[in-house]
């Protein structure tokens, strides 16, 4: 248990987090055995463990995709940016997670009809931004990571760590309180996985984003402000 | 553009739909133009009996035939109160053995005292080529062609048309009614009481004096009097004469009409539904096909809303894809389909401007709807769960 030496209000605070999966009848996986985390603003932090050890989940109930059990043990807390997040409905948690979270992924999980623009737009529209204003913020953040000359490729077209960036200008594009990568160098070489790294620590420490990554890899725990570990679905 | 471009993204499976669909709405178009037709046909002909005429025909029965009657029955119907003119009328098939198709009426030659219908029947007439009928043509082999006839046989104004064996000149064709004076050739009465006597077996001919016969007639009632009343009156003056007024053809044609307009657009709709089914498979497809891209919108923030939107929309453009094509299509089958027919005097189809836009609007809205169930269910997948699909 890691207390936060941030002095401002954290951004991110969960008390109790459990999270049980019913796999069938009798196959239960408790993925979350009572988690307490604070994330403050601006911090950028690792959560690292081996394969089961419920990083994911945690993940997911950060970025407000899930939500945690309410329905046994102690009453969880999930508070983000100061709103308690386990009483919003399913069209609050959506609005939340367009408009101040981003997402990266270890597939990066672009859209693979649409070109590197409009991948990014698309978070933009979600975030309530129209047409031309959507481009236009695409564009800006493409340039950000530095592949504004690739933004009418697609998916298929760009390598993989150009597919990664697109997703991180994807991420970018709505300027979020938070953004949340789930592996984000986990399909990429070493070269790439530093360059992905680097533009990670570089936009946190630019404009003060706060960034939880999952990661096994520990050098990019390393390259961390904190590192959460994480065993048995608890915060070890 | 995205959404065609998801479209394109399964070219054959799309293709079918779109087809399927196109066969659907191309069902409903030619079916819908046939049952516009018969529709008109009634309507028409119901029109004529808006104005009050009772048709009066010989033999009973409930439909009008052809039989002998002495033309001073009209005398009597004439004493009926109520009646304010009686015009008597010949009526016989043009062919000696008429044949046709089921749905339309046999051709037939028909006399009225020139000009009687002029004024009282709401069969509005005009002539196309040439001129209308005058009191000077009685008794001259002259003859007048509805639209169907005259195209059927290639007859223009100045043609000689020869009719249960004797020669007539056209002196004139008419235009287009949609009912019955289109597969008319009408004849001065005194011509067609002589040529309708002469078709009689000789034993029944006997002495029959041409002037005294007729086959029918028609009684205009006067203003405010009862036309129902007055064909049961007339049905009371002589058990063998038939009549038949307003509301006898509603019931007849209109039940007619009504049931054939039923079934056509039942098999229109049962195509159709069948297009729907395919495109609900198709969308339930791609929903199955972009888990985890619906998977990833959902993640970055796109509302449950949109995401049935986006499904309902690319399924409603496979609608209005399909239905546009399919009424292209069954534009074209109807106008070939008449341009065959015309030629035989049967026109079946009539395509409206209404049904053309009910067609299109329909395939959209049940593509739209088609595409429902799988979107709702896209928009219900759990983010998580949809990112893992593979």
């Amino acid at each position: 248990m890691t207390a936060p030496v941030s002095t401002s209000p954290a951004l991110l605070e969960g008390r109790n987090l459990r999270k049980t999966y019913r796999l069938g009848r009798r196959n239960t996986v408790e993925a979350l055995r009572g988690v307490d985390v604070s994330i403050g603003p601006g911090e950028m932090v690792a959560i690292m463990g081996p394969s089961g050890s419920g990083k994911s989940t945690l993940m997911h109930i950060l970025g407000l995709l899930h939500s945690p059990d309410l329905n046994h043990g102690p009453r969880p807390e999930l508070r983000f940016d100061g709103r308690d997040a386990t009483a919003l409905s399913e069209a609050e948690r959506t609005r939340i997670r367009a408009r101040q979270i981003g997402f990266v992924f270890q597939d990066f999980n672009l859209v693979p009809t649409l070109t590197a623009l409009e991948n990014v737009m698309l978070a933009s529209e979600y975030a309530g931004t129209s047409g031309p204003q959507a481009r236009m913020a695409a564009l800006r953040a493409l340039n950000q990571v530095g592949l504004m000359q690739r933004a009418g490729h697609r998916p298929p077209e760009l390598s993989g760590g150009e597919q990664q960036r697109v997703a991180i200008a994807r991420a970018l594009v709505n300027e979020p309180a938070l953004v949340l990568a789930d592996e984000p160098t986990g399909n990429l070489d070493s070269s790439r996985s530093q360059e992905v790294l680097a533009l990670l620590r570089e936009l946190n420490g630019r404009s003060g984003q706060t960034v939880v990554l999952v990661t096994h890899d520990p050098e990019v725990g390393a390259a961390c402000d904190r590192v959460i570990r994480m065993l048995d679905g608890q915060v070890r | 553009m995205r959404i065609l471009r998801n479209l394109a993204r399964r070219k054959l499976r799309t293709g079918l739909t779109v087809m399927g669909v196109t066969i659907g709405i191309w069902a409903l178009v030619v079916f819908g133009s046939m049952a516009n037709r018969i529709t008109a046909m009634v309507d028409n002909g119901a029109a004529y009996f808006d104005s009050g005429v009772v048709a009066v025909w010989g033999g009973g029965g409930s439909a009008p035939q052809s039989n002998p009657l002495d033309i001073a029955v009209g005398d009597r119907i004439a004493q009926i109160p109520g009646v304010d003119a009686v015009v008597p009328s010949v009526q016989l098939n043009l062919t000696e053995d008429p044949t046709g198709m089921t749905m339309s009426l046999p051709p037939m030659i028909t006399a009225e005292p020139a000009g009687a219908n002029q004024d009282r029947s709401t069969m509005h007439i005009e002539p196309a080529e040439g001129r209308l009928l005058t009191p000077e043509d009685e008794g001259m082999n002259v003859t007048v062609l509805g639209s169907d006839i005259a195209l059927q046989y290639g007859k223009h104004a100045g043609d000689t048309f020869t009719m249960r064996g004797q020669d007539f000149l056209v002196v004139g064709v008419l235009r287009q009614t949609l009912t019955q004076p289109d597969i008319a050739a009408m004849v001065p009465l005194s011509t067609g009481q002589q040529l309708y006597v002469s078709t009689l077996p000789s034993l029944v001919r006997g002495d029959l004096e041409p002037s005294s016969v007729v086959t029918g007639f028609a009684v205009y009632p006067a203003p405010g009097a009862d036309p129902e009343a007055i064909a049961a009156a007339i049905e009371a003056l002589d058990p063998e004469l038939g009549t038949m007024g307003p509301d006898d053809f509603d019931r007849l044609a209109g039940s007619y009409a009504d049931m054939l307009n039923a079934v056509l657009v039942g098999i229109g709709l049962i195509s159709v539904v069948i297009g729907g089914l395919s495109t609900i498979n198709t969308m339930a497809m791609s929903v199955a096909e972009r888990t985890r891209e619906i998977g990833i919108k959902r993640a970055i923030g796109a509302s449950r809303l949109r995401i049935v939107r986006e499904f309902v929309t690319e399924s409603a453009v496979i609608g209005l894809i399909g239905g546009s094509i399919g009424l292209g299509l069954g534009a074209l089958a109807v106008a070939l389909a008449n341009e065959a027919g015309r030629s035989s005097g049967t026109i079946l189809f009539e395509l409206t401007p209404g049904t053309a836009l009910t067609a299109v609007l329909f395939s959209t809205l049940l593509g739209a709807l088609a595409g429902f169930v799988p979107a709702v269910h896209a928009a219900r997948l759990d983010p998580v769960a949809a990112l893992r699909y593979e």
